[in-house]
C-alpha cells in the first residue's frame, strides 16, 4: 500500500460516486414525495445517451467547450422528461410505480439502443465523441470538468437537503411521502408535488447518467450503467431517505467500485470476477446491514 | 382527452398502440411499415423453421416469465430471473458434463439441477427479504451482476473444459439432450415443460392453500399477517420457486439447444421476461399467449433488422411502453366502471 496507490483510489472514489450521488439525490427526492423510483436506471441512461447525441451532433459546430456543455444541460432536461413521464403515470394514472419504473426503463434502455444504430450506424456503442474537459487540475489528475460536477453534487446535496427540510415547499413534499391525504385536507394538491418531486428526480438521475457518458468517459454503450440507478436505490434506503445520508452511502459504494478497479491490477489473489461482484456485494450487505433501523416515508410507493 | 382514454381502454387500445409505434420506428428508421411488418411476420412465422425459432423464443421467455408471475403474485418484484436463470443453467451444465449415471436419468437430473441452482439465487434474496427486509427489488438486481461473475469465474476456471478453447463447460454427452420437437431446430420438449408449469402454477395459485397464501400475501399482506400466514416462510418459498423455475429454463437451454454451458446462454430472457409477464397480466395461461407474442417480436426483429434496416432493439422500447401504457390502461378501465355521480 504506497500513498500513491491511496491517492488514486481517492480520486477513483470521487470519480465513480458522483453519477451515484446525483441518482441518489433524484431517489431521495422522488421517495419523499411518496414516489418509488425504480426508473432511475432509465433516467440515467436517457442522460448519458442524450448528452452524447448531443455533443456528436453540436461540438462541431460549437466548439468543444460549449457543445459538451449544452449536451450535460440537455442529458438533464432528457432525465427530467422521463421522469415527468414516470410522474405523470404515477399521479394521473395511479399506475403501479414499481411497473411503470420497470417499463420506463426498458423504454430507455431500448430507446438508447435504437437510437445508437440510427445516429451512429453501429450498435452497442457510439463512437469517441468531444467530452467535457478543462485543464487538468494539479494533483489529482482530474479534469476541471469533472470537478466542477463533483462540487456540483455537494451544491445538490446541500441544496436539496435545505429543500426537504427548511422551505414550505419540501415539508408539503414530506408530507406527500407521509400521508398526502392530509395535503389534500390542507388544500393542496399532492399530484403536483409528487409530479415536480418526480421529474427533479429525473433531472438528477439524467445529470448522473451525463456524468458519466461525457464526464468520465467520452462515448456511450448499451448497459453502460451497469445497475447504478439501482445501486442509488441501495443509497437512498441506506442514507435513510436523507441527502446526506443518500450522498454518504454513495460514496461508500463508489469507494467500492473504485477499489475493484484500482485491486484489477494490483492483487492477484483475489480473482478477478470477485472483485467485479465487489460493489454490488456491498450494496448487498448494506441492504441487509440496515434492517430494522431505517423506515420508509409511509406513503411511499403507495398511488394518491 | 376523456373520450380517447375510454377508446383506448378497450382491448384495441394497446394492439392499436403497438403497431403505431412498431409503424413509427420503422419509419424513423428509414423503412416502411409494409416492409417492416412483412420482414417481422415473414421472420417469425414464415415456414416451418421460422415458426419453430419463435417458438424457441416463446420457451426461453416462458420460464422466467412463470417464475417472475409466481413471486410477481405473491407481491415479491423478482427481477433477478436473469441471473437465476443464468446460474440454472451453470448448475445443469456442470453437473451435465460429469453426469455418469444411467442415460435415461440424465436429463430429469440436468433439469433438476438447473431448478435447485436457479432456485437457491432466488431463495437467497427471498431469505434476505425475511430475514433482513432488504428491498427485493434492488437485491435480486444486484444479485444478477454477482451471478454473472460467479459464472464468469467458474466457467473460466473450475469449470471450464479443458478441449475448449472459450469459456465453457465440456459438452454434453447426446444422452443428456432435450429431445427435438421438430428435427434440426432450437425447438424441445421443453416448450412442452413450459406449457405444464403454466398449468400447474394456474392449479397452484386457484386450487391450493398455498396459492391462496401466495395470493393473500401479494393483495393483502396486512390481512395474511393477522390470519397466521408464515410470512417469512412464504417469501423465501416463493422466490425459491419463482428463481428455480427460471432456473429451469437455463437447464433446458443447456441441455437442449447449447449442450454445454457458456455465460452467452441468455441475451437477456430474464429481463424481456418480466415484460411477458406483466403483459400476460401475472396469469399463467395469458403468460403462455404473452410469451408467444414477444416470441414473434423477439425472432421476427432479427428478421426485420437484416432486410429491412430497422434495428432489433427498437422492440425493447415498445416493450417498455407497453407495460407502461398497460398499467395505465388497468386504471382506466376501473375509472369506466364505476360511474361519475
Amino acid at each position: 500500500m504506497t500513498i500513491s496507490f491511496l491517492v488514486s483510489i481517492l480520486v477513483l472514489t470521487v470519480i465513480k460516486s458522483v453519477p451515484i450521488i446525483f441518482a441518489a439525490l433524484g431517489g431521495v427526492i422522488s421517495e419523499r414525495s411518496g414516489v418509488i423510483n425504480i426508473g432511475l436506471e432509465g433516467m440515467m441512461v436517457a442522460g448519458a445517451f442524450s448528452s452524447v447525441v448531443t455533443t456528436y451532433y453540436l461540438s462541431p459546430i460549437l466548439g468543444t467547450t460549449y457543445g459538451p456543455l449544452i449536451a450535460l444541460v440537455v442529458g438533464v432536461i432528457c432525465g427530467a422528461a422521463i421522469g415527468w413521464l414516470l410522474g405523470f403515470a404515477a399521479t394521473r394514472f395511479k399506475v403501479d410505480q414499481i411497473v411503470a419504473g420497470i417499463g420506463i426503463n426498458l423504454i430507455c434502455t431500448g430507446g438508447a439502443a435504437y437510437g445508437l444504430v440510427l445516429v451512429f450506424n453501429q450498435p452497442g456503442a457510439s463512437s469517441s465523441v468531444s467530452a467535457l474537459g478543462g485543464p487538468n487540475l494539479p494533483l489529482f489528475d482530474l479534469h476541471a470538468g469533472a470537478v466542477a460536477l463533483l462540487v456540483f453534487a455537494f451544491v445538490c446535496a446541500l441544496g436539496l437537503n435545505w429543500v426537504i427540510f427548511k422551505t414550505p415547499w419540501g415539508l408539503r413534499v414530506q408530507a406527500c411521502g407521509e400521508n398526502p391525504h392530509a395535503v389534500k385536507s390542507a388544500g393542496l394538491d399532492p399530484l403536483k408535488f409528487r409530479l415536480l418531486a418526480v421529474t427533479i428526480s429525473g433531472a438528477l438521475a439524467g445529470l448522473g447518467g451525463a456524468f458519466l457518458s461525457i464526464g468520465e468517459l467520452n462515448i456511450y454503450s448499451d448497459g453502460m450503467t451497469t445497475g447504478r440507478g439501482f445501486i442509488a436505490l441501495a443509497a437512498v434506503i441506506f442514507g435513510r431517505w436523507s441527502p446526506w445520508g443518500a450522498t454518504g452511502a454513495a460514496i461508500f459504494f463508489g469507494f467500492f467500485e473504485a477499489l475493484q478497479f484500482e485491486l484489477q491490477g494490483h492483487v492477484s489473489w483475489l480473482p478477478a470476477d470477485a472483485m467485479t461482484a465487489l460493489p454490488y456485494v456491498a450494496a448487498l450487505v448494506a441492504l441487509a446491514g440496515v434492517t430494522g433501523r431505517v423506515r420508509a416515508p409511509a406513503a411511499d410507493g403507495v398511488p394518491y | 382527452m376523456k373520450r380517447a382514454l375510454n377508446v383506448l381502454s378497450g382491448p384495441v387500445g394497446p394492439l392499436l398502440l403497438v403497431v403505431v409505434m412498431m409503424s413509427a420506428v420503422m419509419i424513423i428508421a428509414g423503412s416502411t411499415p409494409w416492409a417492416g411488418f412483412a420482414a417481422l411476420f415473414g421472420g417469425a412465422l414464415g415456414g416451418t423453421h421460422e415458426l419453430a425459432e419463435t417458438l424457441a423464443q416463446t420457451t426461453a421467455l416462458l420460464f422466467p416469465a412463470l417464475g417472475i408471475c409466481l413471486a410477481f403474485r405473491a407481491g415479491l418484484f423478482n427481477i433477478g430471473a436473469e441471473g437465476q436463470l443464468l446460474l440454472g443453467g451453470l448448475a445443469a451444465g456442470a453437473l451435465g458434463a460429469n453426469f455418469t449415471g444411467p442415460g435415461w436419468l440424465a436429463v430429469p437430473i440436468i433439469l433438476a439441477a438447473g431448478f435447485i441452482g436457479g432456485g437457491l439465487w432466488g431463495a437467497l434474496a427471498g431469505w434476505m427479504k425475511s430475514r433482513f427486509n432488504a428491498n427485493e427489488i434492488i437485491s435480486t438486481l444486484m444479485l444478477n451482476y454477482v451471478a454473472i461473475s460467479i459464472a464468469n469465474y467458474l466457467v473460466a476456471g473450475p469449470f471450464k473444459s479443458p478441449l475448449a478453447s472459450g469459456a465453457e463447460t465440456a459438452p454434453l454427452p447426446s444422452s443428456s439432450w432435450l429431445p427435438s420437437l421438430i428435427p434440426d431446430t432450437r425447438l424441445t420438449i421443453a416448450l412442452l415443460v413450459a406449457l405444464a408449469i403454466a398449468g400447474i402454477l394456474q392449479f397452484v395459485f386457484t386450487r391450493t392453500v398455498f396459492g391462496y397464501e401466495l395470493r393473500a400475501l401479494g393483495e393483502a399482506p396486512e390481512a395474511a399477517r393477522r390470519n397466521h400466514v408464515d410470512i417469512n416462510r412464504l417469501t423465501w418459498m416463493a422466490m425459491g420457486l419463482s428463481g428455480a423455475i427460471a432456473g429451469l429454463g437455463g437447464a433446458a437451454i443447456v441441455s437442449g439447444e447449447l449442450h454445454r454451458f457458456n455465460t452467452q446462454l441468455s441475451p437477456g430472457y430474464g429481463f424481456t421476461a418480466i415484460a411477458v409477464a406483466l403483459v400476460g397480466d401475472l396469469h399463467p395461461l395469458w403468460i403462455c399467449l404473452a410469451a408467444f407474442g414477444f416470441g414473434i417480436l423477439e425472432s421476427g426483429g432479427l428478421a426485420m433488422q437484416a432486410s429491412a434496416g430497422v434495428p432489433k432493439d427498437a422492440i425493447h422500447l415498445i416493450e417498455g411502453i407497453i407495460i407502461l401504457v398497460l398499467a395505465a390502461k388497468r386504471f382506466v378501465s376501473t375509472r369506466v366502471e364505476v360511474p361519475a355521480v
